[in-house]
C-alpha cells in the first residue's frame, strides 16, 4: 500500500518520499520561436484570393443580388424548399428503417435471408439512382394495374398504377429504396463494430436475441452509424434535386420553372444554392448534438457544446480555458 | 462440502441433484478438440477452482455450462436439468431460445474482460437484466442494484460509466450485475487476469465474501492463494481433460500427476 504523501507532493515512490521536495516554483522556458515565412506567404495568397472573390461578388452586376433578394423568400421557392425537405425526411426515414432490417437480415444465419439482403444491396447500389427514379416514374408501363391481395389468390384492392404512383410517390420510392441499400451497409458496419463480448454478456444474463440487439448492440452501434448517416442525409438533401427530372417541384425544379420564364438563370440558381447551404448547415448542427448524445460512456468527459465553449471563451478573459475536472477513478473504494 | 474426484464413479441418482454434473463432455471447434471427455461434479454451495495452462479448455467448459457453447458429445446437467436439451422418451430435443435464456438467467457469469455495457452507468448495468428479463419494477431494481453496489464496495459509483472506473471497480460492478439476477450458480472466467496487480485484492475479497455466503461457484483462476483460501475443490485441467482433482491444499501441496507438478512448478 503506498503511504499517502502530503498533497501536492506529486509523484513519489515508496522509500523516496523525502528524497526531493522542491520549494521554489519551476522556471518557465523562454525561447525565440521558429519563424514560418512559408505560412505568411500562403496566408497572403489566400487573403488576396478572398479579396478578389468579394470584389467580384459586389461589383459584377450580373449576379443581380436584387433578383436574388426578390425570389429568396417567394412562395414558389419556399414551396419547393418544403418539398425538398419532405423528400429528404421521408426518403431517409424509409432508408434507415429498411437499412436496419436489411443489415439484420444480412447478419442472419439463415442463408436465404442474408442472400436476399445481399441481392437487394447489389441491385440498388449497382444502378444509378437517376435510372431508378425514372424506372419508378414509368412503372405503369410494366404494371398498369397494381393490386393488393393473397399471393396467387383473391385480391382485395387494385388501382391504376399511374394514379397510385404520382411523381412525388415515385421520387420517395426511388430515393428511399436506394438509400436503404446504403444504410444497410452503414448499419451492418455499426453492428459489427460492437465487441462480441457485449452480446455474450447480455445472453449470459438471460437476455433474448431481440432484447440484446435493441438494448445493448444498437445503442452502441449508433456511435458508428450516426456520422455516416448524417453524411447520407446531407447527400440526400442534394440528391433529391434529381426528382426535378420526373417533374417533382422541389427546390431546383421550382427555380427552374421561374427562370425558364424570366431567364434570370444565375440569380435563381444562387437562390437554390443558398437554401441548400442553409439547410445543410442546420443538419450539421443537429448531427453534432445527436453524436454527443450517443457518446455517453465512450469518453470520460463529454466534449463541450459550441455554446458552452463560447461562454467559456468570453468569460475567462484571455486566461487559457481551465481543463475540465478530470473524472479519474478515485482509487479502489473499499 | 464435497471433495469427490472428477474420476469418481457414477453418482447415486437418489441423492439431491448436484448443482453441476458433467459426464464425458466433448467439445470441438472444427478439427480442434478443446474438451475431450470431462467428468465432474459440483455440489451445492461448493466453490470449485479450475486451474490449468492456457488452451486447456477451462473457459470453454464454463461457457458450455451456460450453453454459450454447444457440446458435441456427453451430458451436462445444471441443478438436475440437462443443459440445452430436453430428454423425452430416449430422444433429445433442442430447447427454444426462450427456454435457454430462462436457464441462463439463473446462472451468473463474470468475464475476464468484464464486458460491462459501456453506454450505461454502473447502476443501469446492474438493473438492466432484472428489469428486462425478470420484469422487475424499475424502482425495486434500482433498490436492489444499490444494495449490491454497496455489497461490492461501490455505493458511490452508481452514476459512473464503466470508462470512468478502474478495472477492479468495473469487475466488481460486473459481479454485482450477475448477482442482481439472484443466480443459483456463479461462473467466473479468470476474473482477475486482466487487472493491475494492486486491484486484484478488491475483486478477490468480494468473491471470498460471496463464497462465504454459500454461493455455488466455479472459478477459473490463476490465483492460487484464493483457491487455497476459498476453494472447496480444485480441478487441474490440461489438454481438454481433468488431470487431477481434490482439495486445493492437497493438490497444491502434494500433486499426484507429473503434469500437475510441472504446471504448479511454473506458476507457484
Amino acid at each position: 500500500m503506498p503511504s499517502s504523501a502530503e498533497p501536492g507532493a506529486g509523484m513519489t515512490r515508496p522509500g523516496q518520499e523525502q528524497a526531493t521536495v522542491r520549494t521554489e516554483p519551476p522556471q518557465e522556458i523562454r525561447a525565440v520561436p521558429v519563424r514560418h515565412p512559408g505560412r505568411w506567404l500562403a496566408a497572403a495568397v489566400v487573403l488576396l484570393l478572398a479579396a478578389m472573390l468579394a470584389h467580384t461578388l459586389v461589383t459584377n452586376p450580373r449576379f443581380q443580388w436584387g433578383v436574388i433578394g426578390h425570389y429568396f423568400l417567394s412562395s414558389r421557392v419556399l414551396d419547393g424548399l418544403g418539398i425538398t425537405i419532405l423528400l429528404t425526411v421521408v426518403a431517409m426515414a424509409i432508408g434507415i428503417a429498411l437499412g436496419v432490417i436489411l443489415a439484420i437480415m444480412r447478419l442472419s444465419p439463415n442463408p436465404l435471408l442474408s442472400g436476399a439482403s445481399w441481392a437487394y444491396i447489389w441491385l440498388f447500389r449497382g444502378t444509378p439512382v437517376l435510372v431508378q427514379l425514372l424506372f419508378w416514374f414509368n412503372l405503369a408501363f410494366l404494371y398498369p394495374r397494381i393490386s393488393l391481395g393473397v399471393p396467387f389468390g383473391p385480391e382485395f384492392f387494385h388501382a391504376n398504377a399511374n394514379s397510385l404512383i404520382t411523381a412525388l410517390a415515385a421520387a420517395i420510392l426511388g430515393l428511399g429504396l436506394n438509400e436503404g441499400a446504403y444504410m444497410a451497409e452503414i448499419v451492418r458496419a455499426g453492428i459489427l463494430s460492437v465487441e462480441h463480448g457485449q452480446s455474450e454478456a447480455a445472453q449470459a444474463l438471460g437476455m433474448r436475441r431481440g432484447q440484446t440487439l435493441r438494448r445493448i448492440i444498437l445503442p452502441q452501434a449508433m456511435r458508428v452509424i450516426i456520422p455516416p448517416t448524417g453524411n447520407e442525409t446531407i447527400s440526400m438533401l442534394k440528391t433529391s434535386s434529381l426528382a426535378s427530372v420526373i417533374t417533382v417541384t422541389e427546390l431546383l425544379y421550382a427555380v427552374q420553372l421561374i427562370y425558364s420564364v424570366t431567364f434570370q438563370t444565375i440569380p435563381l440558381l444562387i437562390v437554390a444554392s443558398l437554401w441548400y447551404l442553409i439547410v445543410t448547415s442546420l443538419l450539421t448542427i443537429g448531427q453534432y448534438y445527436i453524436e454527443r448524445h450517443y457518446a455517453r460512456g465512450s469518453a470520460r468527459q463529454l466534449p463541450l457544446t459550441p455554446w458552452q465553449r463560447l461562454r467559456r471563451l468570453l468569460f475567462t478573459f484571455h486566461a487559457p480555458p481551465p481543463e475540465p475536472p478530470a473524472q479519474l477513478p478515485a482509487g479502489p473504494g473499499r | 462440502m464435497t471433495a469427490q474426484g472428477a474420476s469418481a464413479s457414477l453418482p447415486d441418482p437418489s441423492s439431491a441433484p448436484m448443482m453441476v454434473r458433467a459426464e464425458a463432455v466433448y467439445k470441438s471447434f472444427g478439427r480442434l478438440q478443446v474438451l475431450r471427455g470431462i467428468d465432474l461434479e459440483v455440489a451445492r454451495q461448493e466453490v470449485m477452482c479450475v486451474i490449468g495452462p492456457s488452451g486447456s479448455g477451462k473457459s470453454t467448459l464454463l461457457r458450455c455450462i451456460n450453453h454459450l457453447e454447444k457440446i458435441n458429445a456427453g451430458r451436462l446437467w445444471v441443478d438436475g436439468e440437462l443443459v440445452g436439451y430436453r430428454q423425452r422418451g430416449g430422444k433429445l430435443y433442442e430447447l427454444r431460445e426462450r427456454e435457454i435464456s430462462a436457464k441462463r438467467a439463473e446462472i451468473g457469469m463474470v468475464f475476464q474482460q468484464f464486458n460491462l455495457f459501456p453506454h450505461m452507468t454502473a447502476l443501469e448495468n446492474v438493473t438492466e437484466a432484472p428489469i428486462r428479463v425478470k420484469g422487475m419494477p424499475k424502482v425495486r431494481a434500482a433498490e436492489l442494484a444499490r444494495e449490491l453496489l454497496d455489497q461490492v464496495g461501490l455505493q458511490d459509483k452508481a452514476a459512473a460509466y464503466p470508462k470512468q472506473m478502474s478495472g477492479g471497480q468495473q469487475q466488481r460492478v460486473a459481479i454485482a450485475r450477475a448477482l442482481a439476477m439472484q443466480p443459483k450458480l456463479m461462473l467466473f472466467d479468470e476474473p482477475t487476469s486482466a487487472l493491475d496487480p494492486e486491484l486484484v485484492g478488491d475483486v478477490l475479497a468480494v468473491m471470498q465474501d460471496l463464497a462465504a455466503s454459500g454461493m455455488t461457484m466455479i472459478v477459473v483462476t490463476h490465483e492460487m492463494g484464493f483457491a487455497r483460501e476459498a476453494g472447496d475443490t480444485m480441478v487441474f485441467m490440461d489438454d481438454g481433460v481433468v488431470v487431477e482433482s481434490g482439495r486445493p491444499r492437497d493438490v497444491l501441496a502434494n500433486p499426484q500427476r507429473d503434469r500437475t507438478r510441472s504446471f504448479l512448478a511454473k506458476v507457484l
